[in-house]
């Protein structure tokens, strides 16, 4: 073999392998939760499982709270995607194609915000969802969500909102059209693919979050996945292994969705957001 | 209505102006409001809270001047844990990067079944951190670990390590799983960016004769430069402010030597119940990443 | 009645002023181009008058009527942009039809108003598709349907032509003349290439540096230049500038006396410096004998005439243009002979006035006739 046939062969075999060492952890949480209690303890372990069981998933769904756990994250991360989605629109149209004072204040603080330590600001909103009378509630973490998840969503549908030709809008502004009317005829549907990529990150990005749902909510009926599953299956004397490993597949099924169909989305709200600040 | 040539002139804003400029500001309005509500109140109170010495629970205080101030400079564990996080984002970070630019500069190439390796590289970014400790502290079990197993398969070592209760382990252990959740972020941008580097400047190189390491340091690098200081420069705030990662897979443990400062601030709060303390730990902590900021938007601000 | 005027309009942007003094009276169904290098205001001042943007001080009317207040939906305008601006998600027919819909035109008539213009354009095969099946050039005829189907008072187009290849643009320019011609209504029209102005305008606004350097026809902006930008500006290859001194009855170049006749020139033309403007087609190029010496450095023949450049003994350079069989060598001396018909002097500065008698017309002047 010449080394011009065999340089691609290296190259594949070599990506390959770094690939599969990176998703092995993937690979192995799924396959942990496939087998049985007995063959989980094995030692040294099995690398594929002898017998294939959905008994922990079965136990998940039906002994655990795991779905209203489950449930609570989808109302959580669909609520504030609505939010977050809707009012970063307004907010991107305001910044990009209106002139007023203080604007470019405004959008300095976005990026400002966007790089603050959440657990700075856990402490008082902990203390203003106590004062408020809404701590411990689901609407405390879609707030709390909201304010962290809407200068990211801010930043991606600004530069989403960039991309559209200013033309667009003045030549239906000349034909009559009010500026909202102008928004909703001819810039809504330009923006559409950006408000998917910006609606998926947002929900991915609540349906993750763990520390404002640890500070803000201590009870299970609230909870959601994240700290419902840290609590509910980790306690001081037994951790249990393959439940968690079942639950964690679970908890990542959104996230299989949107990366097998939509995939594109979401890695094209990086380009355009990603990393021009 | 038509003008007589003797009216003044017209200055300043006319009402359609002004009419779009208060559009406008009405279209932010809420999201000025979710801000100021929710991001500069919670700013200010913290350093409002800082000069007081609250216990948690009760929320009762009593107001202390600079002392947990003083107890900050002086006591010590502020500066370990300032000296735990600088570790753990040189760490991260740079096998961030290395990662990052190798995987994307691979995934360039025309790979067999290239978007099912993308997609698999770019998964653990999009997962939960909570799924991925999971799944990493079962790899790192001592016992039962697969880490371990496969390791000693291969030879590489006798015994099983325990990896997140011992040091340095335990801050290796945690580098590891951060590199891996989050160098899929660089992976993404530096594709983006190789993706669009013309092909004819790597023609144009060829034909000079240089070969591949040539070709990667005069071409590619310098395109690279602009976007790798951006990228950086996020991720090494991000880092350094990170808490879920770290707090689930150690909780700052063994004793205190994976505790960073997110981790400081959250423990002296919560655990401690020193709430004024751990405001005053976190006004420290945001002064050190002004310096970050402050680079970013210098830079950034430069670009455009 | 749908003249367009501005009264001492400026337009600044923080410390930076794009236009000043800007006083233009245009005549119902008139043909006007703005005509301008790059920067000059002439978008802006299109934009203006559509109501994109907004002028700091002054007034816009149209129809005798103030719009400055308002939106430009209800100025009863049309534009057709530099980019055609079609909505890439609605098909042709929709683009065309959506200025009827948002002035609340019912279905059947909206539809046969946009069959019509189809129609007047060619477009009707093309209705179902979207803009990007489309070529540049039926992209441009979609803008302009768009455009015609309001039937408006006034149509602003922003540089239609600019991005269309050369065959194209010539065609589409005797289209939009043939257009105007039909319809009768007044048009604005922004851009950067003299020919579509001279070719196309009634009258044409020539801006530079954020003001109207002259308002004319393209007859008096060719022939009689306001200043020395004018007369550098229109005209391929331009006229030729150049300096040297008025004694008496002589302009003197170097040691070459040109004679002029003071009478055809303002009372404020003094001895002493300034410039004397030719254009190439009256300089006559002689082997021997008296003139201006030079030396040719190229002869150009295109075919149908010969652009000669030559250098004069101070090393400045000028033009000619004479006919196509003419043999010249390069570095052969000859000597110029300027036609007294086409001499301009203009003052020595640097936009310097033209100082020649037959001031240009005023802006009476009738419209130009089919």
């Amino acid at each position: 073999m010449t080394s011009k046939m065999l340089r691609p062969i290296i190259l594949n075999v070599v990506t390959w392998t770094l690939v599969l060492m990176i998703s092995f952890p993937l690979f192995w949480m799924i396959v942990t939760s496939l087998k049985p209690q007995t063959e989980l303890f094995r030692i040294p372990p099995t690398w594929l499982p002898e017998t294939v069981t959905f008994e922990h998933y079965w136990r998940l769904l039906t002994e655990t709270p795991f779905l209203r756990f489950f449930r609570n994250s989808v109302v959580l991360a669909t609520s504030t995607t609505v939010f977050v989605v809707a009012l970063g629109t307004l907010g991107a149209y305001s910044l990009v194609r209106f002139r007023f004072r203080g604007r470019e204040t405004m959008a300095m603080l976005v990026l400002f915000t966007y790089l603050l330590p959440s657990v700075v600001l856990i402490i008082p909103l902990y203390l203003m969802m106590v004062w408020l009378g809404i701590s411990n509630t689901l609407f405390s973490l879609i707030l709390a969500h909201t304010t962290f998840a809407l200068p990211y969503a801010l930043w991606l549908l600004r530069s989403f909102m960039e991309g559209i030709p200013d033309d667009l809008e003045n030549a239906a502004l000349v034909d009559g059209a009010s500026r909202l009317g102008a928004f909703k005829d001819v810039i809504l549907p330009q923006l559409l693919p950006g408000i998917i990529s910006t609606a998926l990150f947002t929900f991915i990005l609540s349906w993750n979050e763990y520390l404002y749902a640890l500070v803000l909510v201590n009870s299970e009926s609230v909870a959601p996945l994240t700290t419902g599953v840290m609590t509910m299956l980790i306690s001081a004397f037994n951790i249990e292994w393959s439940l968690l490993m079942a639950a964690s597949v679970m908890m990542s099924v959104p996230l299989i969705i949107v990366f097998a169909f939509l995939q594109s989305y979401l890695t094209s709200g990086f380009g355009a957001g990603g990393v021009k600040g | 209505m038509t003008t007589i040539a003797t009216d003044p002139p017209r200055n300043g804003p006319s009402p359609l102006e002004r009419s779009y400029a208060r559009l406008g500001v009405l279209l932010i309005a809420p999201t000025i409001v979710v801000f100021s509500a929710v991001i500069v109140y919670p700013l200010l109170a913290a350093i409002y809270l800082s000069v007081f010495s609250i216990y948690t629970p009760t929320l009762e205080g009593e107001f202390v001047g600079a002392d947990n101030y003083v107890k900050m400079l002086t006591g010590g564990v502020f500066w370990s844990s300032l000296w735990t996080t600088l570790i753990w984002t040189v760490g991260t970070l740079s096998l961030q990067i290395i990662f990052g630019v190798g995987l994307a500069l691979l995934l360039h190439q025309n790979i067999w079944f290239r978007s099912l390796a993308r997609s698999l590289v770019l998964f653990p970014y999009f997962l939960s951190t909570v799924v991925a400790v999971l799944v990493w502290r079962w790899l790192f079990n001592d016992l039962y670990g697969a880490l371990n197993h496969g390791m000693m398969q291969a030879g590489i070592i006798d015994m099983p390590l325990d990896w997140l209760g011992s040091m340095p382990n335990a801050m290796i252990g945690v580098i590891l799983v951060g590199a891996w959740k989050y160098f899929p972020f660089v992976v993404i941008a530096v594709l983006a960016r190789l993706q669009t580097i013309p092909e004819n400047l790597y023609e144009a190189a060829r034909i000079d004769g240089a070969g591949p390491v040539a070709r990667f340091i005069d071409v590619t690098l310098p395109q690279l430069k602009s976007v790798l200081t951006v990228i950086i420069l996020l991720r090494a705030i991000w880092d350094f402010k990170e808490f879920d990662l770290i707090f689930l897979l150690t909780g700052g443990g063994p004793v205190t030597s994976t505790q960073t400062l997110s981790l400081l601030v959250y423990q002296e709060a919560f655990g401690l119940n020193r709430m004024g303390q751990a405001a005053a730990y976190s006004v420290g902590m945001m002064l050190v990443m002004l310096v970050f900021m402050i680079l970013y938007i210098r830079r950034t601000g430069k670009e455009s | 009645m749908a003249n367009v005027s501005f009264t001492n309009v400026r337009k600044s942007f923080g410390e930076f002023t794009a236009l000043e003094n800007l006083d233009l009276e245009i005549h119902d169904g008139e043909f006007v181009a703005l005509l301008g290098p790059s920067g000059c205001g002439k978008s802006t001042t299109l934009r203006m008058l559509a109501g994109l943007e907004f002028p700091t001080s002054g007034e816009i009317s149209i129809g005798g009527r103030v719009v400055n207040d308002l939106a430009p939906g209800k100025r009863d305008i049309a534009m057709v942009f530099q980019s055609y601006a079609l909505y890439p998600h609605m098909t042709v027919g929709e683009n065309i039809a959506y200025p009827l819909k948002k002035r609340g035109m019912k279905k059947p008539e909206r539809d046969e108003a946009v069959r019509r213009a189809a129609e007047l354009l060619q477009l009707e095969p093309l209705l179902h598709r979207k803009p990007k099946q489309l070529s540049g050039g039926q992209q441009q005829r979609v803008a302009l349907g768009r455009a015609l189907v309001r039937e408006p008072r006034v149509f602003l187009l922003d540089e239609p032509l600019s991005n269309l290849d050369a065959k194209l643009r010539s065609y589409m320019r005797a289209e939009l003349i043939e257009l105007h011609r039909r319809l009768g209504k007044t048009m604005v029209y922004v851009t950067h290439d003299q020919l579509e102005a001279m070719t196309m305008a009634d009258r044409i606004a020539v801006m530079y540096g954020g003001r109207v350097q002259q308002f004319d026809t393209p007859d008096a902006v060719y022939n009689r230049p306001a200043n020395r930008f004018v007369a550098g500006f229109i005209g391929t290859p331009p006229m030729n500038q150049i300096e040297g001194t008025v004694q008496g009855a002589s302009f003197v170049i170097g040691d070459h006396h040109q004679a002029i006749t003071r009478a055809n020139f303002a009372p404020s033309l003094l001895d002493g410096a300034a410039v004397l403007g030719v254009r190439p087609e009256f300089v006559g190029i002689h082997d021997s004998g008296d003139g201006l010496p030079a030396t040719v450095r190229l002869a150009e023949n295109t075919g149908h005439e010969t652009i000669v450049t030559l250098e004069l003994t101070d090393k400045t350079r000028i033009m000619s243009r004479v006919e196509a069989g003419r043999k010249l060598r390069v570095g052969q001396p000859v000597a110029l002979r300027f036609d007294p018909a086409g001499i301009h002097l203009f003052e020595a500065t640097e936009n310097g006035l033209r100082l020649n008698l037959d001031t240009p017309v005023a802006a009476a002047q009738p419209l130009r006739t089919a």
